[in-house]
């Protein structure tokens, strides 16, 4: 589609597609140092860290000689590089130490090292075969002990028991900031497309959630098709309810194209790049209703 | 050489793992209970330590950083040594700030920076503490990057 196309379609729902470029982030692993070291230790060898105000261990790199992926203290698993807005789902579902955590599509492992540090356990699906050696590299360079891999697709995953917490970090058609080509790329058939997947996933999954648990629903995608309009679908035929959520971004959109969804839909977050300076994301938290 | 040989040659304390076909994992109780429940295709249970390929024991980065914590078999290198060990090069005696343990040709050393951080492991080609010392690259930390490539 056009770019034209896109701005117009933002345009209606109430934002705008600037370009702008990404600042780099990191994630400290407090498993392995803490920030303050890790500040230090750049600093001696000329990278600038500044805090990212709205998560806990996050900061943008704003000055380095070198690429941060090649210094030794990533080596050590010192760090994740790990964009600002995608360091928030994991925040928000907030796993605690008695918490067993399922992470549905997990790879690279950003986020399910992220909730490691906290849960209990974190079992992590990945059902690409070529993916997985990246998410249990990055396992092992961070040192997490507590997380199980498994090679499956969360619509076929049946387990014998039930998980407090439970991320769907959905498969989605990606957003502009991080894809310079991405408005060519993009057709409104791929949004559809990706909806139904990420149905299917969340329909399977709920029955993985305890009675009390809750499910944390994530993209990197602007479009209502495979947001707003996927937790409207879970919340109407799931049984679900979208409970609110603090953290940054703008209320979830109730009414995209005319469409009326569910009231609840508010509760959402969507991150516009142009106000949360971030890639475009999108995030709910659900319950049992 | 087997999982317990490997390490024995580092500490008298070896890790306590599990066995996942030739796949050796370190990981508790807990995790091994729920690998029972999740019955699925499980390709990692904790953290991943080593495996056996053609009867010959390959450790992870993870393992060799487990076993530096106790080990007495150390080689600490200076800066340069550091990178130029992360670039999987050799060790010469340049690079050689302290040796722990054995000098003797042969040995396997772990290598670690001036932080006490395990940066992979070597084998001593030539005895150290002459200017001829050296040490060939077995594994090292760079190798998290060579992977993405690969």
């Amino acid at each position: 589609m056009e770019p034209n196309t896109f701005t117009q379609r933002y345009l209606e729902l109430g934002g705008k597609a600037p370009l702008f470029e990404l600042p780099e982030s990191i994630r400290v692993n407090t498993a392995k140092i803490t920030a303050e070291e890790l500040i230090e230790r750049l600093w001696q060898k000329g990278v600038h860290l500044e805090k990212i105000p709205f998560v806990k261990n996050g900061f943008y790199v704003r000055q380095s000689r070198m690429s941060v992926s090649a210094l030794q203290e990533h080596l050590q698993g010192f760090y994740y590089i790990h964009e600002a807005a995608s360091q928030i789902p994991a925040e928000v579902l907030n796993p605690g130490k008695t918490d067993l955590v399922l992470d549905c599509c997990a790879a690279p492992g950003g986020k399910t090292t992220q909730m490691a540090l906290n849960a209990k356990a974190v079992v992590a699906l990945e059902s690409q075969h070529n993916r997985v050696p990246a998410l249990i590299n990055n396992i092992e360079r961070l040192g997490i002990k507590n997380i199980i891999v498994c090679n499956t697709d969360a619509r076929m995953f049946e387990p014998e028991i039930k998980f407090d917490k439970i991320l769907v970090d959905a498969p989605c058609s990606g957003n502009y900031i991080t894809d310079t080509r991405w408005f060519r790329k993009q057709k409104l058939e791929n949004f559809k497309q990706r909806s139904a997947l990420q149905k299917e996933i969340l329909a399977n999954i709920v029955n993985c959630l305890s009675d009390e648990g809750e499910l944390v629903y994530s993209t990197c995608s602007l479009e209502p098709e495979e947001d707003e309009m996927v937790i409207d679908w879970a919340i109407k035929s799931l049984g679900m309810k979208a409970v609110e959520i603090s953290c940054l971004g703008d209320k979830g959109i109730i009414s995209p194209f005319g469409e009326e969804l569910d009231k609840g839909v508010e509760n959402c977050r969507r991150l516009w790049p142009f106000k949360a300076k971030t890639q475009g994301f999108f995030i709910a938290k659900l319950v049992r209703a | 050489m087997s999982f317990e040989v490997f390490a024995g040659k580092f500490t008298g304390k070896n890790p306590d793992y599990v066995k996942m076909g030739s796949k050796y994992f370190l990981a508790g109780p807990l995790l091994v209970a729920l690998s029972k429940q999740l019955g699925h295709s499980i390709v990692s249970l904790g953290l991943f330590l080593g495996e056996e390929k053609a009867g010959k024991f390959m450790p992870s980065l993870a393992l060799l950083e487990i076993l530096s914590v106790a080990s007495e078999e150390k080689v600490f290198v200076n800066g340069i040594g550091e990178i130029d060990f992360l670039y999987n090069k050799g060790l010469k005696s340049r690079h050689i700030v302290a040796v722990k343990g054995s000098s003797k040709e042969g040995f396997m050393k772990l290598i670690q920076n001036e932080h006490d951080e395990n940066l992979g492991y070597g084998k001593i080609s030539r005895e150290l503490g002459s200017d001829k010392a050296e040490i060939a690259n077995l594994l090292d930390r760079g190798d998290f990057i060579r992977r993405e490539k690969d």
